[in-house]
């Protein structure tokens, strides 16, 4: 530890005869990576007058010619500069490499010095990530930490698909805890929401010893996220302003999909092969020219019919039609934070605006944010009072879907060529007419006719605290916060009419729902020391969290006017129909932690919470989750005194108990009945069918066809007494490590977890009747896995600088433990069950290749639907036919390994940094294939299928065409599979600082492209490994130029 | 304070909910459940049918195809239209039918639970709303019972546990008998008339019991193949069935449309119905959605999905010889023309034909351009289920259509001829003929609404009644199956009634040998008897009640 606390270096010291005249010195300091330090103290000696640098590493500071200024930094040794009279720029850096390890690591209702860490924590390093296009700091840690496994899409809110620390250990809910300012939220966009540049730290708390604070809703990680107070600017208000403006496009990312002569000619092909007359399924869009001989088919030409559905108003198209939905969108990210402080007290405003107009013609986003998060120490440092306050209103404009369900994004893929996007007048709308066609809508006229829906979300997040210190080493701090969500949706449905669809009732729909969690934590902490070497810190604290939820929903139909300023309750004539309903839940908690410390070298932590809830069943009212980990700082014994190798090695390992309780209701544990007057599934559970399935409890018993309907009861849950929380148990093991000087350092842990007590609802037995589902603590699963990180400091040469830093993580989950009833409604048969498998991997049946003859079609096991030319499917039970039960397990849609590298170089006055991650050992579905290599009788398919198999065409893998597809070769199947694995490069930064003479302290230009190079398997056909069906909005590359500014 | 009142911090009660305790001898809470269980037999599932038989009874008859946008759309119809049922895992329509009617099932049970716990002075109503809960439940017994043949039954006195030691192999007949307990229950203790009258009554229960013992009458063995036919049960049906005719409550409509319109719904013909209602204070209405993808697709008032296809087969049985009698023997050798031939009017009530009006509209007549997929499934459609765009009941929801017209359980028309087949097979087809001739009669009377905006008539009517001359018992089972056929066309009865009558096999295969040759898709078609007269048992209900369920055989 000595040796490293004295690796402290001067980069620039400029010793020089000045004059005795006080003028203004600018300085930057930096860490030996040259990020830039913030908070690091700056003191001219002679004076005393004091600073700290700001986020940028920047002060400025009132000193004379021959003065000392003396920078010091928790954990580093202080560094001097003697004021030449030339100074007028001073950088300064910390080569010691520690200031990461005496970071205050925010491990729950207190923090720690990473170095006496003895749980799984990643402290993410967020210099990086600073500047993103997103504004959606979520997203763009996707890669950089390990253990941390992000999926996103391109849609213009910016929201994660998927977020799992260490990977699924549930069956239901996944989704990690966050705790912003000591205040727990289960929602992520609480902090997708925060401006970058007002994130202090976050920390990731990954195995359960370092979870188990949280209790029982900890067991799927926990993201803690401190904001930004402010500093001590000596009064001075310091402004900091970024800019970011962004080009998206994904046009290097579309699928390649037939034009409509040749879309006629597969089609043709394909009927021909099924025996069947192609004018009879397409003659109303093509005239085949042929031979009409099936033995010996000739086609001479295929003509599109000039009119779609003889309408004379709709001239045929060749619309590509991922041209016709997409378009460059440009995205603008400004945000501006404004500091001022002294000693006492600081005050940090910041304000950011984002706004994107969308790569689906008409969708569009909105963001702005503001917080001020205020700080206040009195009575000489006894008593710290704070408040941060975070405000958050954005609007949105999604993709929609069609009448029939389909999304736009997947219609741009598939629907059919030969419908234009316009009638012959070139305003109006066409769409699908006559014979052939799939009930399908024009894409581009959905999200025309969606442009006016809008989803309004209002977030306010903030939390006030009094810590007061009434004796030393004792701490007693309450924090009272909320979490208050407002969300506001309008769907706007006009009446249209395209082609031979339409919508004939126009209707106004708002949904919102109000939802607010209170949280009241109260802790008192303890430091007390037993003589020199024997260091304990206790903790015990109450948490009180109450959560409401209101529902509301509101239709209104009939609307003589179609404007957007129409649509308003008021104006509609037709049917009013309302819903809403009110959940809500408690969570009363105790808790306590203990950490003793032997002389720095032997760490142990012991931490244990009991949780009350009101979700929980009467007999398992509370739930105890206790911990203990330990840590062994290996070179500081004796017996490493003298070796070089090492400048840290750390052991670390945990045992803990967490809990979920995420997909218990906020009733699920009593019987209910409910009325029900004209309930739809939908409105339970959402679905496209279930819209039309009545679950009502109304009916007309007089006979009339209208009016108000008597209405019963009808029980909707049975009672579950013995309800409970998941229980995950897990060791980790870890070891820290800094070798040659720092110059390679690192992490690895290993962790293994079992989840018991899966929450599920089993389906029951039909017979047992309606309402008689309930949700049981049944399944079992584990989970191994590891992380590592490596970070390799580049030795300097001359203005040089470069590091390295790698991640790698590996997690492997499966279900240990499901009970027989509720493996139906998980993949798998009798002889292949989900046991030893995650929910993620795939289920289906193994191919080998394509019958070539009817020879080997009789020879083969039965296989209904075989023929020449079709896929042979393996009797993998070896019964002599193919059927459901030769199912097997064929691939996952979890990687084995995610891992990222960043590069990060520095020259003068330029910075680059160049990151990238993937994936690796994923097999899954390829969804190109089913489009590229199979017939659809409604969608468009790609040029795959003019390699289709024919008798005089054997050496291929696409089979013959078919629209009849009596081999059902749509199945889950190995045909689809192939390798996922991908590599990205995800954020290319070029910088250049300038230090400019007047107002601004330092301004950095910089320009960044995202995702512009994806390297995958070849056998994957699809444009995006990440996009893994047609559905989601494709992740585009992004240009950006920004600006980071201090004043 | 937190620390002091732990208990009550946790307290968090359910919202706009009731307890089990809630519930406990309240008539106001039975009265509820009540209604619940009626409501459950309208709660339909567009992919889970409870109501509406066209893909059970009528696509998988030799009435019509399934339709849509070619056999690939809503694969599970076309499957079953092929008999194609290998795997019966399906997760739509076999496994949801079966579990939508015991939610109706348990919804009669819940209900006859609470009603059963309150005495007669709490709940005057009590024994007759007992016989309503019976009788609904019966009705979704009988549903289960023609779709499924062997369904675990019981009665509200059944536990959870015991529930899941009922297994589906109680005999047949057994099975029946215990139906036919319930409504004879309610018989027992219905009033004639109900001042509410979407309530079951007394006659309701008689003519649904006549209809149970007419299939029960038909005894089957394992293999669904029919070796006998009981003459008790015969002449129950006669019995039964003159109680609910000498009650002159009911009579035939003077026109048969008055059946497939919402204004005339509720009229003297309809014996029970399903009633749906629209404007009722619902986001949709509680509206008939079971046939919402039956409009014709290329209609612009429409505009989806043209499902349910009448086939060929149908439109030539409709047609007629010169006494205005059917071609039992020569109907399907050729394609009708219908621009010479002779037909039953009932044709243009039933079959949506090129340049005849459409649902009664002589302004917007039929038109192939209507057609979704005429190269798979030709040009006709079907019109009975449907209800036009003018509507009052019509309400367009997403792509698909729902009506408030009612769904008729049992009409009156159903009454006579089920007194008719029961006639005939006792051997006393003379007492039939009278009730099958007041059928033609009324049949032949029904072109009122059938006129183009010309004035004239689409087709060439000549429908006559059948001379007493000749009229064997042979002759009059060929007359009355024919007839029946002809009235209840596409509503799903056919299946059920082929099934019964054991002749399913012959004429399904018959069927298909020729329409395959006019509609290709057909090509892989075969009924294969001891398997496709009924519909597997879910797998999945297997599987949740650990193989306590036998699978149908063949499956």
């Amino acid at each position: 530890m000595r040796k490293l606390l004295l690796m402290c270096s001067l980069l620039i010291l400029i010793v020089s005869e000045g004059y005795a005249q006080s003028r203004m010195i600018k300085g930057v300091v930096t860490d030996n990576a040259s990020k830039p330090i913030e908070g690091a103290t700056v003191v001219v000696v002679e004076t005393q007058k004091a600073t700290t640098t700001d986020a940028a590493g920047n002060f400025q500071i009132q000193a004379e010619n021959g003065q000392t200024i003396r920078v010091s930094y928790v954990g580093s040794k202080p560094v001097s500069v003697i004021v030449a009279p030339d100074s007028k720029d001073i950088r300064i850096q910390f080569k010691d490499s520690n200031t990461a390890l005496n970071e205050l690591v925010v491990t729950g209702y207190t923090s720690e010095r990473k170095k006496d860490l003895t749980g799984s924590v990643s402290v993410v390093d967020l210099t990086p990530v600073k500047n993103n296009s997103s504004g959606n700091t979520m997203q763009a840690l996707q890669g950089r930490v390990p253990g941390l496994f992000i999926e996103k899409d391109g849609s213009v809110n910016g929201a994660t698909s998927r977020i799992l620390i260490r990977g699924a250990n549930t069956l239901g809910n996944n989704d990690p805890l966050y705790i912003i300012d000591g205040i727990p939220t289960t929602r992520p966009e609480v902090f997708q929401n925060l401006s970058p540049s007002n994130i202090a730290s976050v920390q990731i708390l990954k195995d359960a010893s370092a979870e188990s604070i949280y209790g029982s809703r900890a067991s799927n990680g926990v993201i803690i996220v401190t904001t930004k107070t402010g500093g001590n600017t000596e009064d001075k208000v310091a402004f900091q302003f970024n800019s970011t403006t962004s080009v998206e496009s994904e046009k290097s990312l579309r699928f390649k999909m037939l034009n409509a002569v040749d879309r006629g000619k597969a089609l043709w092909q394909a009927s021909v092969n099924d025996g069947q007359d192609p004018a009879a399924g397409y003659g109303d869009i093509y005239s085949f020219d042929w031979n009409n001989n099936y033995a010996n088919p000739v086609l001479n030409s295929v003509t599109p019919k000039p009119f779609v559905g003889g309408d004379p108003n709709t001239p045929v198209g060749n619309t590509d039609w991922q041209s016709v939905l997409y378009k460059t969108a440009i995205v603008t990210n400004n945000d501006l934070t404004a500091s001022i402080g002294n000693k006492n007290s600081s005050l940090q405003i910041n304000f950011g605006n984002i706004t994107n107009n969308g790569l689906v013609k008409f969708t569009k986003y909105g963001r702005t944010t503001g917080s001020i998060n205020a700080l206040s120490h009195a009575f000489n440092n006894k008593a710290t009072f704070g408040v941060n306050l975070k405000i958050t209103n954005s609007n949105e404009t999604l993709t929609t879907r069609d009448l029939g369900g389909a999304s736009t994004t997947f219609l741009a893929v598939t629907l059919a060529p030969t419908i234009p996007v316009y009638q012959k007048d070139g305003t109006t709308y066409a769409g699908e007419l006559g014979a052939g066609y799939s009930d399908r809508n024009n894409p581009l006229h959905m999200q025309d006719l969606a442009k006016w829906n809008n989803a309004n979300r209002l977030n306010t997040f903030g939390n006030v605290f009094l810590e007061i210190q009434p004796i030393k080493n004792l701490f007693i701090k309450s924090n009272y916060g909320a979490d208050n969500s407002n969300y506001l949706s309008k769907v706007i449905t006009p009446t249209f009419t395209e082609g031979a669809l339409s919508r004939t009732t126009n209707s106004l729909f708002f949904d919102q729902n109000h939802y607010l969690s209170t949280t009241w934590s109260n802790t008192i902490r303890y430091n007390y020391d037993l003589g020199a070497n024997n260091h304990f810190k206790f903790l015990a604290g109450t948490e009180y969290i109450k959560t409401f939820t209101d529902f509301q929903t509101t239709k209104k139909e009939g609307f003589s006017l179609q404007t957007q300023d129409y649509f308003t309750l008021d104006a509609g004539t037709g049917n009013t129909t309302v819903t809403g309903k009110s959940v809500g839940n408690r969570l009363l908690s105790e808790f306590g932690r203990l950490d003793y410390n032997y002389s720095g070298k032997y760490l142990i932590a012991l931490t244990v919470r009991r949780d009350g809830s009101s979700l929980f069943g009467s007999n398992n009212r509370y739930g105890i989750f206790p911990a203990a980990s330990a840590g062994w700082r290996i070179d500081k014994e004796g017996f490493m005194k003298d070796q070089t190798l090492f400048s840290e090695l750390k052991l670390r390992a945990g045992v803990g108990m967490v809990g979920n309780q995420a997909v218990i209701g906020d009733v699920s544990r009593y019987a209910l009945y409910a009325t029900r007057y004209g309930t739809t599934l939908a409105q339970l559970v959402g679905g496209f069918w279930e819209q039309y399935m009545n679950i009502g409890t109304a009916y007309s018993l007089s006979g009339a066809n209208t009016g108000t309907l008597p209405s019963g009861f009808v029980q909707i849950q049975a009672a579950n007494p013995d309800l409970k929380w998941e229980t995950t148990k897990e060791v980790n093991a870890g070891i820290d490590f800094a070798i040659l000087h720092d110059k390679i350092s690192g992490s690895f842990d290993y962790f293994s977890r079992n989840t018991t007590g899966i929450l599920i609802t089993p389906p029951v037995a039909s017979a047992l009747g309606e309402g008689q589902t309930k949700i049981v603590n049944g399944a079992s699963k584990s989970n191994k896995g590891w992380e590592l990180l490596l970070t390799y400091h580049g030795q300097q040469h001359g203005d040089f600088n470069y590091n390295v830093t790698l991640n790698f993580s590996h997690f492997r989950d499966k279900i240990t433990n499901l009970p027989e009833n509720v493996r139906p409604a998980y993949p798998g048969n009798i002889d292949n069950t989900i046991i030893g498998h995650s929910q993620f991997d795939i289920f289906g049946y193994k191919t080998a290749g394509l019958f070539q003859s009817q020879a080997e079609v009789d020879a083969a096991p039965t296989q209904i639907g075989a023929g020449p030319g079709r896929i042979r499917y393996v009797d993998t039970n070896h019964d002599g036919k193919i059927d459901a039960n030769d199912q097997t397990w064929i691939g996952t849609t979890l990687p084995a390994l995610e891992y990222g590298s960043r590069i990060d170089l520095t020259y003068k006055q330029f910075d680059l940094s160049i990151f990238g991650s993937g994936v690796a050992g994923r097999k899954g579905f390829d969804v190109y294939t089913l489009f590229n290599n199979l017939m659809h009788s409604r969608e468009n398919v790609g040029p795959g299928v003019f390699n289709g198999w024919t008798p005089q065409h054997t050496n291929t893998n696409v089979p013959a065409l078919t629209l009849k597809d009596n081999n059902n070769e749509g199945r889950t199947s190995d045909y689809f599979i192939v390798n996922t694995s991908y590599f990205k490069i995800r954020n290319i930064q070029i910088g250049y600082s300038i230090q400019p003479k007047a107002i601004f302290t330092r301004i950095r230009v910089f320009a960044m492209a995202e995702n512009v190079f994806i390297f995958k398997s070849k056998n994957y056909l699809s444009p995006d490994p990440e996009r893994i069906d047609l559905d989601p909005v494709p992740i585009p590359k992004i240009f950006s130029f920004g600006v980071n500014a201090s004043f | 304070m937190i620390f002091g009142s732990c208990k009550k911090a946790l307290d968090y009660a359910p919202k706009g909910l009731l307890s089990t305790s809630d519930l406990k001898s309240s008539s106001t809470a039975a009265e509820g459940l009540v209604t619940a269980a009626y409501a459950a037999i309208g709660n339909g599932d567009m992919i889970g049918p409870i109501y509406s038989k066209w893909a059970y009874g009528s696509v998988r008859s030799d009435d019509a195809y399934k339709g849509g946008g070619g056999t690939g759309d809503v694969g599970e119809i076309d499957a079953m239209e092929h008999y194609n049922l290998v795997t019966p895992s399906m997760d739509a329509f076999v496994s949801r039918t079966w579990k939508n009617l015991f939610k109706s099932i348990s919804r009669a049970n819940v209900a006859l639970r609470a009603v059963n716990s309150l005495s007669d002075a709490e709940y005057p109503k009590k024994k007759i709303r007992i016989a309503e809960l019976r009788f609904l439940r019966a009705h979704s017994y009988f549903t289960m019972k023609l779709l499924y043949k062997n369904v675990p039954i019981f009665d509200e006195n059944a536990t959870a546990a015991d529930i899941l030691k009922v297994s589906n192999t109680l005999s047949n007949e057994d099975a029946w008998n215990k139906i036919a307990d319930d409504f004879q229950y309610a018989i027992d203790n219905l009033p004639d008339s109900q001042s509410e009258l979407a309530r079951a009554n007394k006659l309701a229960a008689e003519a649904y019991l006549a209809k149970l013992r007419l299939y029960q009458a038909y005894e089957q063995d394992a293999n669904h193949h029919v070796t006998n036919i009981n003459q008790t049960r015969l002449q129950e049906v006669v019995t039964l069935t003159q109680a609910v005719i000498s009650s002159g409550k009911y009579s035939l409509s003077s026109d048969i449309g008055d059946n497939f319109l919402p204004e005339t719904e509720n009229g003297p013909e309809s014996v029970f119905a399903i009633q749906f209602t629209i404007n009722d204070g619902t986001t949709a209405g509680r509206l008939n959605f079971e046939d919402g993808l039956n409009y014709p697709h290329g209609a612009p008032q429409y505009g989806c999905c043209g499902f349910h296809a009448a086939s060929q087969n149908l439109v030539n049985a409709y047609t007629t010889d010169v006494n205005g009698l059917p071609n039992f023997d020569t109907f399907n050798n050729t394609i009708a023309n219908l621009a010479t031939a002779t037909v039953d009017p009932r044709l243009d009530h039933t079959v949506g034909i090129d340049g005849h009006p459409y649902k009664y509209d002589p302004t917007k007549p039929f038109s192939n351009s209507w057609v979704r997929d005429p190269g798979v499934y030709g040009n006709f459609h079907t019109m009975r289920d449907q209800q036009l765009a003018t509507s009052s009941s019509y309400f367009k929801l997403g792509p698909f259509m729902g009506t408030a017209k009612n769904v008729d359980i049992i009409r009156y028309d159903d009454v006579l001829l089920m007194q008719a087949e029961a006639y005939i097979e006792l051997g006393q087809q003379a007492s039939a003929l009278p009730l099958i001739n007041q059928i033609r009669a009324r049949a032949a009377a029904s072109t009122g609404r059938l006129k183009k905006l010309d004035g004239t008539f689409p087709s060439n009517y000549n429908l006559q009644p059948y001379p007493v001359t000749n009229w064997t018992q042979a002759y009059a089972r060929k007359a009355l199956q024919w007839e029946r056929r002809l009235e209840f066309a596409t509503e799903g009865e056919r299946f059920f009634d082929l099934v019964r009558w054991g002749i399913a096999e012959t004429t399904l295969n018959d069927y298909i040998n020729i329409e395959k040759v006019r509609r290709p898709f057909l090509n892989t078609a075969k009924f294969t008897a001891g398997r496709d007269e009924y519909l597997p048992i879910p797998q999945s209900e297997i599987l949740f009640t650990n193989g306590l369920y036998k699978q149908n055989p063949g499956y």
